[in-house]
């Protein structure tokens, strides 16, 4: 069964491609001199962004949480000024989850959140959407720690 | 929802909040399906089988029901075989008599119970059991013809005579046979003796044959086939597990099963994925896709390449309420090492450090976790210390040595030594147990990541 979750390095090299395209892109459009904490913080999260969407892209449609991803990304980036405010907010929900946490979650609730389109889908479906979004997620982080490796060298 | 205390009932309320079919609800409405049914052999008791025989069976095929019990046997007796054709074979079967009128009175359930055989046994999936069954019930046929010792042309009273007691016979020997007994002779006993005393257990011999018969007629079956369908709850045990007649039962198996498949895939993909039950197994995933998806946040801060400026993001991850210490604890390890020199500087001058800064460390890391998690972690960091979950620290330190990062290594701050499991122990200890006397209070993830303090 898990050889239906091995990613294709077909994916792994679309991906990887995209990632630093788009990566050299932002390098460029950078500032220069030592960036401030505000840029710092914008910038990775613009990668991380980054790197989500050219794995999602990389996957292609062939893939549920691929393609809620994909819609994911492109809905933020019209509403980025929503997503500012979600920083601030994001306190005070802390504190209200707290009290609540034991009783709302279930696993289940949790592995939804998790996995990107995971809200619409039955048990069955959203088991093997986490097993290829954890197969995709491992081969981004290699991807990525390679590129690190490289650049720090 | 909380799990029951079945493990699998529980795991059922868990993973199906809407569909809410328990595995108790589930076979109650197994048995109300099979109780509801009517021509459902399968009756839960025998006190409603003769009902349930009486009422459903046609009145049509009244007509076949004579036929097997005419009084002149033939030597073939192939007659219970075809009771798909109304009218009586002719070649077979004996010339139906005007005396099977009076069959009716007392032959009534034996010619059910006898109908409802050949139901069976012609419907019945597996046609090498369903010819034995009529090889069976051409022998006892015969053989009960024999014990009777009948004439052929009788007057009324002796067809009626015979006829119950041959329906008896034959009905009593095919009970025997359900239990697989060489019990021809007692069918002839059997015959005999109930020609005796013929008018009083009359009606208690024709119900409880019928029943017998029911039974007698059920048992070969099913414990023949085994892909029968299950006649009595006793039956539907050990009917085999793929069988079942309800649609329902057949697609919550279906489900199950996938479900199981696919948690045995995840299994195998996450690490330490040998968890037996099902929740622990739902954590495991859970923990680790959060584990990924931090790893990719810390990757994409080291891409900057400058872990001067970790702390305030390790503030600002914290503040966005990521789960637990751990998770931040690991991040800034992968970041202080993943190339970043002016951090190397500050590291190492650190290096040995005694047991009372430690500890001094922690007790300052422990108040400041009650205050606030950013500073806590700013304090540690200023430190050149880290906060990371146990699981992850062991792992780490096992994996690191061979693993990717010769960066790791070289900085040689690899937090873990790589020779010791991790953290000294004693510190771990200390530091979970406050953690978790101070995460009591927060119920958060500050208590299930256990925190240990590791030195680089």
């Amino acid at each position: 069964m898990t050889s239906i979750y091995q990613i294709n390095s077909a994916t792994r090299i679309r991906f990887a491609r995209r990632f630093l395209i788009s990566l050299s892109r932002m390098r460029r459009a950078s500032t220069l001199g030592p960036p401030s904490d505000e840029e710092i913080r914008t910038r990775t999260r613009r990668i991380r962004i980054v790197s989500y969407s050219s794995m999602a892209f990389a996957v292609g449609s062939s893939r549920a949480w691929s393609r809620a991803l994909v819609l994911k990304i492109r809905n933020r980036a019209r509403f980025r000024g929503i997503l500012r405010n979600k920083c601030l907010a994001s306190k005070k929900k802390r504190v209200i989850k707290r009290h609540k946490v034991s009783r709302e979650m279930s696993k289940t609730d949790m592995l939804r959140r998790l996995v990107p389109g995971g809200a619409g889908m039955g048990i069955c479906g959203l088991l093997e959407e986490t097993a290829h979004y954890m197969t995709c997620l491992a081969t981004q982080v290699k991807v990525m720690q390679s590129i690190a490796d490289h650049y720090s060298k | 929802m909380h799990p029951c205390s079945r493990e699998m009932q529980g795991i059922n309320y868990v993973l199906n909040p809407s569909s809410q079919i328990p595995l108790q609800d589930l076979q109650n409405q197994q048995h109300q399906q099979i109780q509801n049914s009517p021509f459902d052999p399968s009756s839960s008791s025998n006190d409603d089988f003769l009902d349930q025989m009486l009422s459903s069976l046609p009145s049509s095929s009244w007509a076949d029901l004579k036929s097997p019990w005419d009084l002149n046997p033939p030597t073939s007796l192939n007659i219970p075989i075809n009771n798909s054709s109304a009218k009586p074979r002719e070649d077979e079967t004996p010339p139906s008599m005007p005396e099977n009128v009076g069959f009716h009175n007392f032959d009534e359930s034996v010619i059910l119970a006898a109908k409802l055989r050949q139901h069976q046994i012609s419907g019945g999936p597996s046609p090498a059991v369903a010819a034995a069954a009529k090889a069976m019930l051409q022998q006892q046929l015969m053989m009960a013809t024999r014990g009777g010792g009948l004439p052929q042309n009788d007057v009324v009273d002796g067809s009626s005579f015979k006829s119950p007691t041959r329906g008896d016979g034959s009905v009593q020997a095919l009970y025997n046979n359900g239990f697989g007994a060489g019990s021809m002779h007692g069918t002839g006993q059997a015959s005999n003796q109930s020609q005796q005393h013929f008018h009083h257990p009359q009606a208690q011999n024709f119900s409880t044959p019928g029943a017998g018969a029911g039974m007698a007629m059920n048992q070969p079956q099913a414990s023949g086939s085994t892909g029968g369908a299950p006649a009595q709850p006793r039956q539907r045990v050990r009917a085999r597990r793929g069988q079942a007649t309800d649609p329902h039962s057949i697609a919550e198996r279906l489900r199950r099963e996938r479900i199981a498949e696919r948690m045995k895939a995840l299994q195998e993909l996450v690490p330490n994925g040998n968890k037996t039950d099902k929740a622990s197994m739902l954590d495991e995933i859970i923990d680790y896709v959060k584990f990924l998806q931090l790893q990719v946040k810390v990757l994409s801060m080291s891409r900057l390449g400058g872990a001067a400026a970790v702390a305030p993001l390790v503030a600002d991850m914290s503040s966005e309420g990521r789960g637990g210490a751990g998770g931040g604890g690991d991040c800034i390890q992968a970041t202080a090492n993943g190339g970043s020199l002016p951090r190397t500087n500050s590291n190492s001058t650190q290096t040995p450090s005694s047991n009372d800064t430690l500890t001094v460390t922690e007790h300052q890391v422990a108040r400041l976790m009650e205050e606030d998690m950013g500073s806590a972690m700013q304090y540690l960091q200023g430190k050149g210390l880290c906060l990371m979950p146990i699981s992850l620290a062991t792992a780490i330190s096992t994996t690191t040595s061979h693993s990717r990062n010769p960066v790791l290594n070289s900085n040689h701050h690899s937090l873990l030594h790589s020779n010791g499991e991790g953290p000294s122990s004693p510190s771990m200890s200390v530091l979970t147990v406050q953690s978790a006397t101070m995460g009591n209070g927060r119920g958060d993830a500050s208590v299930k990541d256990a925190a240990s303090v590791s030195k680089p």
